[in-house]
């Protein structure tokens, strides 16, 4: 009977002293950062910035777990466990899916710039049309000094296009491209039917 | 000797006897007690971790982050950061030490610290955010009324191409900025802007500067057309005065104006002529020297006048001793008036061109020896500025 009263207090002895020395899952946090790492290098960041920045906040708010339990006598890291291994998950799940938003960005960026250099001929096929009324030669002079800036333009964001670094920024760039090429075309198609010009 | 338990004799577990079980009992619900005391006691002696403290400061680095603090409040915002960092490595630090020697002051005081750095980022994000939209919003505004003045005013100048250039590309760059503002990245926007100002007020003020420089020469110009005209009233003769502001030739008879012709000049029209090939028209006072038409000439029927005369000889020499010319430059001829105009430009290589229409009326008038005067405008430059605005 003394017996089995000692090995039950040397249990609980046990138990309680198990308990305080509970380990980190350091395997799994280690994996959870270096989910977070290969997805910021796949760009997340740039294609999912909201998601990446709350899979930063889970890992933030999990460390400051981790510190929480290791300052507990009775530590119990089975939910860091789990939250590091959704955080793993996800990121990786993040990463997967940027190749297919770059993939749809990038056929935005295309298209765009596909369509803002069929404009642009579009634009130079007009301006050998436009009238040369007073002044007109000027504002044709006008026009083709910003057709050859707007061309630059979209030569710059072709190299940034190959470049592949950040579709995003090609497709704002060609916008505004675009943008000019269509105000351009607009002024010389009224010019030109002002002036009765067979468009 | 009174027998007593020997040392050891608690583990000695048999026999049993009635008494001694009764002690094991005693004993065990005394350690029990014992045992339950001492975890109370340690973990009321555990220091409570920094966790609210931490996790606030957190959440306040995340709404700081939110609004963009990085981009509008960065110094505040890596403070933030920096003394969250501390406090957590601290708290890592303190976690290595023995629970009952850990203290999580410094933890608390740089979470605190951490807090309202990113609470003071969130303030000047909100504040310098609204500002920078504001900025940027007027500044676009106005940017595109220079831009929409400068062509009004001086898109017929014959500026550099460069200007031209840095002026269209200024004018790519409002539109950028555009975009920027629509997706409310503020910051970029006004990067974008601020290059933008340097090529459209650039362009503006380089064009203005050239326009006012010009425009010292007005009194002379007042007098010459001033002497021509009442040269033609005195003598009841025909006289011409050409204007390249706005560009036009009038045709003056005993004084009066008889006919007006829209003109179109060298390239390079917006000042004197200095030499041979500068693509600009002369200004002065002239006089009609050989009538051209048929085979004699390509412009379907042309006025020679005496360029270079008396004065521009003077001013040339001037120049060359000046070093403002190279010594083998040579000062050009063959400046007329001539028809093939109505091209809408300034094409020629510096004489002055109408339509032949026009010149056919002309050349019916004018006879060797009319007076022909080319000024840059009849016009002050504030009359000049507001015609424009109009």
């Amino acid at each position: 009977m003394k017996n089995r009263i000692f090995l039950a207090i040397a249990t609980v002895a046990v138990a309680a002293l198990m308990a305080s020395c509970a380990k980190v899952p350091q395997e799994a946090l280690d994996a959870a950062k270096a989910a977070l790492e290969t997805a910021k290098t796949a760009q997340t960041d740039v294609y999912f910035p909201a998601e990446f920045a709350g899979l930063n906040d889970s890992l933030t708010v999990m460390l400051q777990n981790i510190e929480t339990q290791k300052s507990k006598s009775a530590k119990d890291f089975k939910a860091i466990k789990v939250a590091a291994d959704g955080i793993a998950l996800k990121a990786a799940e993040l990463s997967g899916n940027v190749e297919a938003k770059k993939a749809e960005v990038k056929a935005e960026a295309e298209t765009l710039m596909a369509g803002a250099k069929t404009l642009l001929d579009e634009a130079k096929a007009l301006l050998l049309k436009a009238p040369k009324g007073k002044e007109g030669k000027a504002v044709v002079e006008e026009m083709k000094n910003e057709l050859t800036v707007l061309e630059t333009s979209l030569t710059d964001t072709q190299v940034l296009f190959d470049g592949g670094s950040n579709y995003m920024e090609v497709v704002d760039k060609v916008k505004a491209a675009t943008e000019g090429i269509n105000g351009i075309i607009a002024e010389l198609k009224a010019a030109m039917e002002k002036a009765g010009i067979k468009i | 000797m009174i027998p007593g338990p020997c040392p050891g004799d608690f583990f000695n577990f048999a026999p049993m006897k009635r008494g001694s079980l009764t002690s094991i009992i005693v004993y065990s619900i005394v350690a029990a007690v014992l045992i339950i005391l001492g975890v109370v006691v340690f973990n009321a002696l555990v220091p409570e971790p920094p966790l609210p403290e931490v996790e606030q400061a957190r959440a306040a680095i995340v709404r700081a982050r939110d609004l963009q603090s990085e981009v509008y409040s960065p110094k505040l915002f890596r403070e933030a950061k920096n003394n969250y960092d501390s406090a957590m490595a601290i708290w890592q630090s303190e976690n290595d030490r023995f629970i009952l020697a850990r203290d999580y002051e410094r933890v608390i005081s740089f979470a605190e610290l951490a807090e309202k750095k990113a609470e003071d980022a969130q303030r000047n994000t909100i504040s310098r955010s609204k500002s920078l939209k504001n900025t940027l919003e007027s500044e676009i505004a106005r940017l595109n009324r220079e831009m929409a003045s400068f062509e009004k005013i001086f898109l017929s100048m014959p500026l550099p191409q460069d200007v031209k250039k840095k002026h269209a590309r200024g004018k790519l760059l409002i539109k950028e900025a555009g975009i920027d503002y629509k997706k409310e990245r503020y910051v970029d926007g006004n990067v974008k802007i601020t290059e933008a100002n340097e090529y459209i007020s650039g362009t503006y003020n380089l064009a203005r500067k050239n326009l006012d420089d010009y425009f010292k020469h007005y009194t002379d110009w007042q007098e010459w057309a001033t002497e021509t005209i009442n040269q033609s009233r005195k003598a009841g003769t025909y006289a011409i005065l050409v204007e390249k502001i706005p560009a036009q030739l009038h045709l003056y008879y005993g004084g009066k104006k008889k006919y007006t012709f829209e003109a179109e000049f060298g390239s390079n029209w917006l000042g004197d002529k200095r030499s041979r090939g500068d693509m600009a028209t002369p200004e002065g006072k002239y006089m009609v020297t050989k009538k051209l038409s048929g085979g004699s000439t390509k412009y379907h029927k042309a006025l020679m006048i005496n360029y270079p005369n008396k004065v521009d000889v003077q001013e040339f020499n001037e120049r060359i001793r000046n070093g403002q010319l190279p010594v083998d430059a040579s000062i050009g001829d063959l400046i007329e008036i001539h028809g093939d105009g109505g091209k809408g430009g300034n094409w020629t290589q510096g004489c002055v061109a109408i339509k032949n229409s026009d010149m056919d009326i002309l050349f019916k008038y004018v006879s060797k020896g009319t007076p022909v005067t080319i000024i840059g405008s009849t016009l002050t430059l504030e009359e000049f500025f507001s015609s424009r605005e109009k």
